[in-house]
């Protein structure tokens, strides 16, 4: 095992992303990259609202799109990246301080508990059952044997289907809740961790993020919150 | 105006690296508001010495905040309560009478226990060792205009180069980062003209080595710039990010 370790920590590329640094780069990389899937499926999604007719002529335009594989297969490759070093570099954080302090105290302000940034693999991990649940509705609907899944059902059809979900229903809310306080900090960390931090900019996109964190966990939640909770 | 405290203190004992450690609680009487921190816990040693205990151990060296040796966890925070300030600059004024004060010592792998609240930070050091300096041949001085530096990366080189190697940055970080201080001694270079000709093999160095010791990566909390008695801020680990980013793309290994 070491040798092949060894073969390739002399490729400069290997060598650059194993470092802290440049698994904290392809970290901030990727989950930039995530955060804009994040806002192209949240418009997408909430044309739900418009009306099912809109909704399905978006999925359809989607899935007939020839591309639609390749844009897939990109996700995929951003999602297991980002997991896979989140494990990675949580691990190592860990291992970093072997014995911990009796007590700790932030000196931020707020204290710990309002702080994203302190839950990352906390919130993440749940981002993570949330979204494989997700998957297992939406995408991979037809295996799932739990929804009994309807095939002469529209993409709309089948949305509200899940919407209505006694189990989906609240896990949709309050994994897309936490989903916005997982980005509201990984939003503007991920520029500092590509190294974009900068006496002009910074302040606003810390601002932004907030903004976003909001946006994403509101805009997700109010599809469950609305058809499951609200009763529409 | 002083008054006098009656302190209850929780200090971490251990006898050597090896060793298992543990809390020790000590009963201080009359303690003046006007004292430092360290002032007190030698108050506290010499009477260990007259009772025939053995001594905490401590470091400390200028107290005067400028060398970096003081180094405690105080009531969990690094350096304890005061922002911008060193162990050997805090006073005891900052605590009231009756009240506990538990003092640890920084916890990293990277930076094992010496001996109590003493611990083995030559892992900055060896960071320093393979990167954090400029080679330049001795001969005469170049003329000081005739080396341009742009007010603005003078300012911030200064900024960077503040830092006393503390290592509250690790202390107060919970991945025991190290980057706020690799941050530093890399931007202190980095913005110079002196510091170029080595800037991509500096910060590759430097970061290999920092992970090498053990140290974690970082989250961008920003507890490091809240804990760091000079001030140093995150934004020099961004700038070490980037150079980074840089060196990997535009170097030649
Ligand atoms: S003893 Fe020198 S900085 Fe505190």
């Amino acid at each position: 095992m070491n040798w092949v370790r060894q073969t390739l920590l002399r490729n400069w590329l290997v060598r650059a992303i194993s470092t802290t640094i440049g698994q904290k780069l392809v970290m901030g990389a990727t989950g930039l990259l995530l955060c804009g899937f994040l806002v192209a499926h949240l418009a997408g999604n909430l044309l739900i609202f418009q009306g099912t007719e809109h909704y399905n002529r978006y999925a359809k335009m989607l899935h007939e799109n020839e591309l639609l594989p390749v844009a897939e297969a990109g996700l995929l490759v951003l999602f297991v990246l980002h997991i896979l070093l989140s494990f990675t570099t949580a691990s190592a954080n860990t291992a970093a301080r072997p014995i911990g302090y009796y007590g700790k105290h932030s000196k931020l302000s707020g204290g710990t508990f309002v702080h994203a940034h302190n839950y990352m693999f906390l919130t993440g991990v749940l981002v993570l059952g949330f979204t494989l649940l997700h998957l297992s509705d939406m995408r991979f609907a037809h295996l799932n044997l739990r929804l009994k899944y309807d095939s002469t059902l529209d993409p709309a059809a089948h949305a509200l289907h899940v919407l209505h979900d006694p189990i989906s229903a609240p896990v949709y809310l309050l994994g897309s809740l936490v989903l916005g306080f997982h980005v509201s900090h990984g939003f503007q960390s991920a520029f500092k961790s590509l190294g974009l931090n900068h006496p002009k900019y910074t302040p606003f996109l810390s601002k932004l993020s907030i903004l976003f964190g909001i946006a994403i966990g509101l805009g997700f939640a109010s599809m469950p919150f609305w058809y499951y909770f609200a009763g529409h | 105006m002083s008054a006098m405290l009656d302190l209850t203190l929780k200090i971490w004992r251990q006898d050597g690296p090896k060793t298992r450690g543990a809390f020790k609680t000590y009963h201080l009487k009359g303690i003046s508001t006007e004292m430092s921190f360290l002032e007190m816990l030698d108050i506290l040693n010499e009477q260990l010495i007259q009772l025939g205990e053995e001594p905490v151990a401590f470091d400390h060296d200028c107290r005067e905040g400028i060398c970096g040796m003081c180094s405690l966890m105080i009531n969990g925070q690094a350096h304890g309560p005061e922002t911008k300030t060193t162990t050997c600059q805090l006073h005891m004024r900052r605590f009231h009478n009756h009240d506990t004060i538990v003092i640890e010592p920084w916890r990293a792998r990277a930076f094992p226990v010496i001996r109590d609240l003493v611990v083995d930070r030559t892992a900055f050091d060896r960071i320093q060792a393979v990167g954090g300096f400029v080679s330049i041949n001795v001969g005469n001085a170049p003329d000081g205009n005739s080396v341009p530096v742009p007010k603005v990366n003078a300012d911030k080189a200064l900024d960077a180069a503040v830092c006393i190697g503390c290592g509250a940055c690790v202390a107060a970080c919970k991945n025991a980062s190290a980057t706020l201080f690799v941050g530093a001694k890399v931007s202190q270079f980095a913005l110079l003209p002196q510091g170029q000709a080595e800037r991509v093999q500096r910060v590759q160095k430097m970061v290999a080595q920092m992970d090498k010791e053990g140290f974690g990566s970082c989250t961008n909390t920003s507890e490091c710039e809240a804990a760091c008695p000079a001030g140093i801020s995150v934004e020099m680990i961004s700038r070490m990010n980037l150079e980074f980013l840089k060196a990997t793309v535009v170097g030649a290994t």
